[in-house]
């Protein structure tokens, strides 16, 4: 049973790393492989400060971790807003390589390839959360109320502008609205998800290491994007759930471990690719 | 008493063209102004100066007494100048009623905050937004229409359909590149009327126009533009009756 909990609490905890790209990529066009590089530094932050001397409970640990990546996403979207399109998607390119380096290179912060192990459980406000159906409560209210963002952000005006912004940046601006403000917003609200996604993460599974933040892991935020649909709230439920449910299957297939790992990166870019050739909408979206 | 909106001295080069030299009229509030001149004379140039996404070598644009040099798209629209596109520019995959709204100033819960943190709020001032919308739809004949996708709608619609975008904005002054052009004697009838209509309302409007008998029938005042330089301002009847002016429009062909 544990490996049912362990697979809702993930792909919930994607699910608000799908939102968060969705925001971006979809919405907004603003083509980001860099999500985990965030997604990663929310982890970091908040296992940093639960485990210092004087450590800080959860939820402050969490809003700072969150605070970091809003700016750390608006800092990294900025060059969308000189370079266009395809330059920008080499730019985040760069800025996930050197994210990377940085978390398996600062062992005094990270613990470098080796992994940060230890990190404690979370608590809500003094309320620790250790079993199993606790960590899937928190996790579900946490993708739940991100889900709700998002589906309030869709129907107001914001919403309406981003998609706009994603068609014609120019036609947006002789309508009198400012571009460059609406962009910086969907950035910080993207860091907000993806940093929140970190903390959970990281007190989940006790342990993280660079390989969970690397540019793997961009690239499977942008094919659960491309799988479940761009744009829409549903699209950004089903990919993670449908994504992450490929380990659980393939450990039930009968292929020896060595190649399990190869075997998963093989189908998720096969269907990548046969999404973006025959499906471009995904299962339950518009097309990106 | 100054002019409603004063161009004075525009120079512009784009590497070796040359495209804007000394370019210098006004417009007064309350006319239909036409701009005209031959293909690459600068009219749209023009536009691009006033409205704050082409920054001229050298000239300056007033509006109201007020300098708009220097300010942002965005900030000229506040101050009352909106304009339309050559190429329509509209948003394809959104719905007639959605491309006008975008052009709605000031309206709750277009940042994530407000979304976010007081819905009922934001949906109840989208509410009022839709009809203020609707109404504009409506005004340029096009409330059938308002739930239909843009790349559904005719040539003819989309052109109405970015007149109802700048009006949606509320500026008093329209800039509107080529409303006419490529339509059918209905929607040409419908167009002209519309601008009539919109000037009679109190709007100002600077028009680009290729046909003479457009220009005729809608202008108070006509701009004639030649290599980037205007040529000549004068009632319709005058530009178009004059032989040098109808020599460099029509490249002697006539
Ligand atoms: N961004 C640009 N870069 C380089 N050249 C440009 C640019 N924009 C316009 N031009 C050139 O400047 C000249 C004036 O162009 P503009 O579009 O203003 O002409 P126009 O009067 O609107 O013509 P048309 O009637 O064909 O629309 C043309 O020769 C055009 O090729
Ligand atoms: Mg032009």
């Amino acid at each position: 049973m544990d490996f049912l909990y362990t697979y809702i609490v993930l792909a919930e905890i994607y699910v608000l790393l799908g939102l968060s790209t969705n925001l971006l990529v979809g919405i907004v066009g603003i083509f980001s492989v860099s999500q985990a590089a965030v997604f990663g530094v929310g982890a970091y932050i908040v296992a940093h400060f639960m485990m210092a001397a004087d450590p800080l409970s959860f939820i402050p640990s969490l809003a700072i971790a969150a605070a970091c990546c809003i700016a750390l996403n608006i800092l990294v979207t900025l060059p969308s807003l000189r370079v266009s399109g395809d330059y920008f998607v080499v730019t985040s390119f760069g800025i996930q390589l050197l994210a990377t380096a940085v978390f398996i290179n600062w062992t005094v912060g990270t613990g470098g390839a080796n992994g940060l192990p230890g990190i404690p459980p979370p608590d809500i406000f003094g309320l620790p959360i250790e079993t199993n159906q606790q960590y899937v409560l928190l996790c579900t209210a946490a993708s739940v109320l991100g889900c709700l963002a998002f589906w309030l952000i869709m129907r107001a005006p914001f919403g309406r502008l981003l998609r706009a912004i994603r068609e014609d940046e120019t036609a947006v601006a002789a309508a009198g609205k400012n571009v460059l403000r609406a962009k910086v917003s969907a950035a910080a609200l993207a860091g907000a998800f993806a940093g929140t996604a970190g903390g959970l993460y990281a007190t989940f599974l006790s342990f993280i290491d660079p390989f969970s933040f690397d540019l793997d892991a961009s690239i499977l935020l942008l094919t659960m994007i491309v799988v479940g649909g761009a744009r829409t709230l549903a699209g950004s439920i089903v990919g993670p759930f449908l994504l992450l449910a490929l380990p659980q299957v393939l450990t039930l297939v009968d292929i020896p471990t060595t190649i399990a790992a190869a075997a998963r990166q093989l189908i998720y870019g096969l269907l990548l690719i046969a999404f973006m050739l025959f499906r471009p909408q995904g299962l339950a979206g518009e097309r990106l | 008493m100054t002019a409603f909106m004063q161009v004075a001295g525009l120079d512009h080069r784009f590497g070796g063209l040359h495209a804007l030299r000394d370019c210098s009229f006004t417009i007064e509030q309350g006319r239909i102004t036409c701009l005209v001149g031959p293909n690459g004379a600068g009219k749209t140039t023009i536009f691009n100066v006033i409205t704050g996404f082409l920054v001229p070598d050298e000239g300056s644009v007033a509006f109201r007494d007020r300098k708009l040099d220097g300010l942002r798209p965005q900030a000229i629209v506040r101050a009352g100048i909106a304009r339309t596109f050559q190429n329509l520019r509209l948003f394809a995959d959104l719905n007639a009623l959605d491309n006008v709204m975008i052009g709605i100033a000031g309206q709750f819960g277009e940042e994530p905050v407000g979304a976010i943190f007081r819905p009922l709020h934001t949906s109840r001032a989208q509410r009022r937004r839709r009809q203020e919308a609707l109404a504009t739809l409506d005004h340029v004949g096009l409330a059938d229409r308002a739930h239909d996708v843009v790349r559904n709608l005719s040539y003819g619609e989309q052109k109405l359909l970015t007149v109802a975008r700048v009006l949606a904005t509320g500026a008093e002054l329209l800039l509107l590149d080529e409303p006419a052009s490529g339509l059918s004697a209905g929607a040409l009838d419908a167009v002209m009327a519309l601008l009539r209509r919109l000037q009679s309302e109190g709007k100002t409007l600077l028009v680009v126009e290729h046909n003479t008998r457009v220009v005729q029938q809608i202008a108070d005042d006509v701009l004639f533009l030649h290599q980037g330089h205007l040529m000549a301002q004068g009632t319709p009847e005058r530009i178009i009756g004059d032989p040098a002016l109808a020599e460099i429009y029509f490249g002697g062909a006539l």
